[in-house]
């Protein structure tokens, strides 16, 4: 049941589209059972590395090294959230969570013991439509957790929710995580939510990974912490240059006091 | 609790209440001898003579064989539609194919072709099911076609993340994806169908409800031209209310028919 996530590395990635140069020379180590966050302004090219190495894109030079093996086409490992749920609207909540098992024989069991890690095992017959948007990416996380995978790719799959209901599915991916230890890869554009969750978060900008910053604190982590405070004002900063920065500083003074 | 109940009844007569009250007019219109019996007959004698069509089994013969036309050709065209319809929604190079084909036959009138299909098939029942067939065909067709390529891509993208096999990926989201905009296309054809095969059974026919029709003018029989008005209506409304039904069964997921509990 424990199998340990897999190990990435990412060498020289590049990805343009026509004369449009999205990633340049991206390279990038993961540890099996990583839990990596990358940020970055929109536009910057964080969705589109993961959706190289989910095998949805493919790179125009360079390439992704999983277990030993050079990626090539779709990613089996790989289970994607994205920022939609994209349930099957027509299907109820339990098959829908079967779909992440591809429906094949015996699904069921074990699409029921997913919907039961995100505790919505009381809904397994409604329609999706009925059910609140937090609830609807708890079963697309749900889905992608069924079929036990090694690498969950999540694609700022919180950015559309409110935010008491992010901060609940926070912890509730961080505990999936620290119990199962697949390698995890975090797309978003909140700093906060970045440094909440990941060992490391990467920044990217234009293309390319502009800094790589590991973050040592304990779990689960204390968003009051001062240390936590300081990580995402540097962050920040870098996200948004230093001059953007100075304006911002006395107000995080003001919260650190 | 009464008043509850009362307003349900009251909703289901609701729709029939114009009906009724059309009838109605028409008996006290043509009662009185204000208007010739052979230009309106009233109501009763309608019914009469419908009464009697159907105590001699001549109505149920023509209803049986009108009936037994339209199904075949719907049957026929209508598969035919999703088929194609498929095929073209989903691979590119049958659509490059076999595209441009399908728009130029859709513009020309199906009733058109009706003096080519008698010479081929002669007035005999296949020229009336081949006409039928071709005129639903293309309302299914192009629903069927708009439905599979109207399917949301970011669902199709997640059925091949999540590995769904070529046939669960075709019937679990492409397919369902897609039946509302067929099930559109079903319920206008069946407008099409009744409108082909009367036109076809009045031109050349020696049965069904149309040359029923046709006969009876040629004898100044208005009640039994009057009957066959009122059959179509009454069969167009069958075939609506069926197909409605099954967009109620297909479609339960939605929320539109969710609401309607």
């Amino acid at each position: 049941m424990t199998q340990k996530g897999v190990e990435l590395q990412i060498k020289q990635l590049e990805k343009s589209f026509g004369h449009l140069a999205v990633l340049q020379k991206v390279d990038l180590n993961i540890k099996s059972g990583e839990f990596i966050a990358i940020v970055g302004k929109s536009g910057c090219g964080k969705s589109t590395l993961l959706r190289h190495i989910s095998g949805l894109e493919k790179a125009t030079a360079g390439e992704i090294i999983q277990n030993q093996h050079s990626l090539d086409g779709l990613n089996n490992q790989a289970r994607i959230m994205f920022q939609d749920a994209r349930l099957l609207p027509w299907l109820s909540v339990l098959e829908n969570v079967g779909v992440g098992l591809g429906l094949e024989q015996g699904w069921k069991e074990r699409a029921q013991w997913a919907l039961q890690q995100v505790g919505l095992e009381n809904r397994a017959e409604d329609w999706p439509s009925i059910l609140s948007g937090g609830q609807k990416q708890r079963i697309a996380l749900a889905r992608a957790l069924a079929s036990n995978p090694k690498l969950m790719l999540l694609d700022e799959p919180l950015g559309a929710l409110d935010a008491l209901t992010r901060l609940e599915m926070q912890s509730l991916i961080e505990s999936l995580w620290l119990e199962q230890k697949f390698t995890t890869i975090l797309v978003t554009h909140d700093m906060n939510e970045a440094i909440t969750l990941a060992d490391r978060v990467i920044l990217i900008e234009e293309g390319a990974v502009k800094m790589d910053l590991p973050v040592d604190l304990q779990r689960p982590r204390n968003r009051l912490n001062p240390a936590f405070a300081k990580l995402e004002e540097e962050l920040l900063g870098h996200v948004l240059g230093r001059e953007q920065v100075d304006l911002l500083e006395p107000r995080l003074r003001k919260v650190e006091n | 609790m009464l008043n509850e109940k009362s307003g349900s009844i009251y909703n289901r007569l609701a729709p029939w209440i114009i009906p009724v009250l059309l009838l109605i007019g028409w008996q006290l219109f043509t009662m009185n001898e204000s208007v010739s019996g052979s230009i309106l007959p009233p109501p009763f004698e309608v019914i009469r003579t419908g009464i009697s069509m159907a105590i001699s089994g001549d109505l149920w013969t023509h209803i049986y064989i009108s009936f037994s036309r339209a199904l075949t050709g719907f049957v026929i065209g209508g598969g035919l539609a999703i088929l194609i319809g498929m095929l073209n929604g989903t691979y590119p190079f049958v659509e490059k194919h076999l595209d441009t084909t399908v728009q130029m036959f859709r513009n020309i009138p199906h009733l058109a072709l009706i003096p080519l299909i008698i010479l081929w098939f002669g007035v005999g029942e296949e020229s009336k099911v081949v006409l039928v067939a071709i005129g639903v065909f293309f309302p299914i067709y192009i629903n069927t076609y708009h439905g599979i390529r109207s399917v949301d891509k970011g669902l199709v993208e997640m059925g091949n993340v999540y590995r769904l096999s070529r046939w669960h990926l075709f019937s679990k989201v492409i397919l369902r994806g897609a039946l509302p905009s067929i099930l559109v296309g079903i319920r206008y054809a069946l407008g099409t169908m009744w409108v082909t095969l009367i036109v076809a059974e009045t031109i050349a026919a020696s049965s069904g409800i149309g040359y029923m029709s046709n006969n009876a003018r040629e004898f100044m029989q208005l009640d039994i031209v009057v009957l066959a008005i009122l059959l179509y209506a009454i069969l167009g409304k069958v075939a609506d209310s069926l197909a409605k039904l099954l967009e109620a069964r297909l479609l339960k997921w939605s929320p539109v028919y969710q609401m309607k509990k």
